[in-house]
């Protein structure tokens, strides 16, 4: 069980294997970074910031051209955060009780895991998705997770912890997405996978440490 | 008409909750559904239909038209023109 590539993307810059990619000026950092990558991909622009976090994160991933030619169900999917989807949620409630209506184009994002379905779309990967919601980043529930999807022959995940939260005046009170890519093997044990959740740990404390550093 | 273009991209942004968008970045004649143009799909088809009922008053009576309607900014402001 070995992290091949990791990624973290918040409003103070785009990282990848723990070195800015690069950083943000504007306010909507979202746009910004979609137009740095250079993509194009309209449907990006109706997305939930989970959403839109996520698949600008994968682009970032991929763009060392490691996810290159793999089968597109040879790719789990496991994802995970604390918030759900309570920044669409919100907007949601806003959209019936100060316009209303309720809107059907944000309803669709007022489940978090929806955005292994984006993925899902944007990449054409057709392997299991799962999403989990946790007090907060939970290194054994990815290590345990990642041992089971290896005893049953997966050989490559990509996981993610994806949060966002309002706060009770709907500002961004927190951002963030955390990638990273697992090679899996079914000789890997349950000591492998203890030792995993330390590294895994040490790896996230180290991102968001560098984000402060910027 | 082009006050009415202008006015419709700033209300499909808003509707839609496009919030990365300004309507600069939408052209009249781009289609708004499908992977060309915004991108739009069938959920974003009833924000059309509770937009045209909510800002212009105007009801589609035969639902098979909106494909038509909907194709893009010129032909939603065409179907409002001659409808209000």
């Amino acid at each position: 069980m070995k992290i091949t590539v990791s990624s973290y993307l918040s409003r103070r810059g785009a990282f990848l294997d723990t070195e800015l990619k690069f950083g943000f000026r504007e306010e909507n950092w979202l746009k910004e970074c979609y137009q740095q990558l250079e993509m194009d991909y309209p449907k990006f622009y109706k997305m939930d910031h989970l959403s839109k976090m996520a698949v600008l994160s994968t682009e970032i991933i991929k763009s060392g051209g490691i996810l290159n030619g793999i089968q597109d169900d040879e790719l789990e999917l496991l994802f995970a955060n604390a918030n759900a989807s309570q920044h669409t949620d919100l907007k949601f409630i806003e959209s019936y009780e100060q316009q209303g209506n309720p809107s059907p184009s944000l309803f669709v994002y007022t489940l978090p895991n929806i955005l292994t379905g984006e993925l899902a779309i944007r990449n054409k990967w057709y392997g299991e998705n799962t999403f989990f919601i946790t007090p907060e980043f939970d290194e054994t529930l990815f290590a345990e997770r990642l041992y089971h999807s290896a005893r049953k022959g997966s050989k490559l995940c990509l996981c993610g912890w994806v949060d966002s939260k309002l706060n009770a005046q709907s500002a961004v009170e927190l951002e963030e997405c955390f990638l990273f890519l697992v090679a899996l093997s079914k000789e890997d044990t349950r000591n492998d996978s203890s030792s995993f959740a330390i590294t895994l740990k040490e790896l996230y404390t180290s991102y968001q440490a560098s984000t402060l550093d910027n | 008409m082009s006050e009415l273009k202008e006015n419709l991209k700033a209300q499909i942004i808003e509707q839609l909750s496009l919030e990365d968008l300004t309507p600069a970045d939408i052209k009249d004649d781009a289609p708004l559904f499908g992977d060309e143009g915004l991108g739009l799909d069938s959920i974003d088809a009833l924000e059309f239909i509770v937009l045209l009922e909510s800002n212009y008053g105007i009801k589609i009576a035969d639902p098979s038209q909106g494909r038509e309607i909907f194709h893009s900014v010129n032909s939603l402001a065409a179907f409002i023109e001659s409808n209000q």
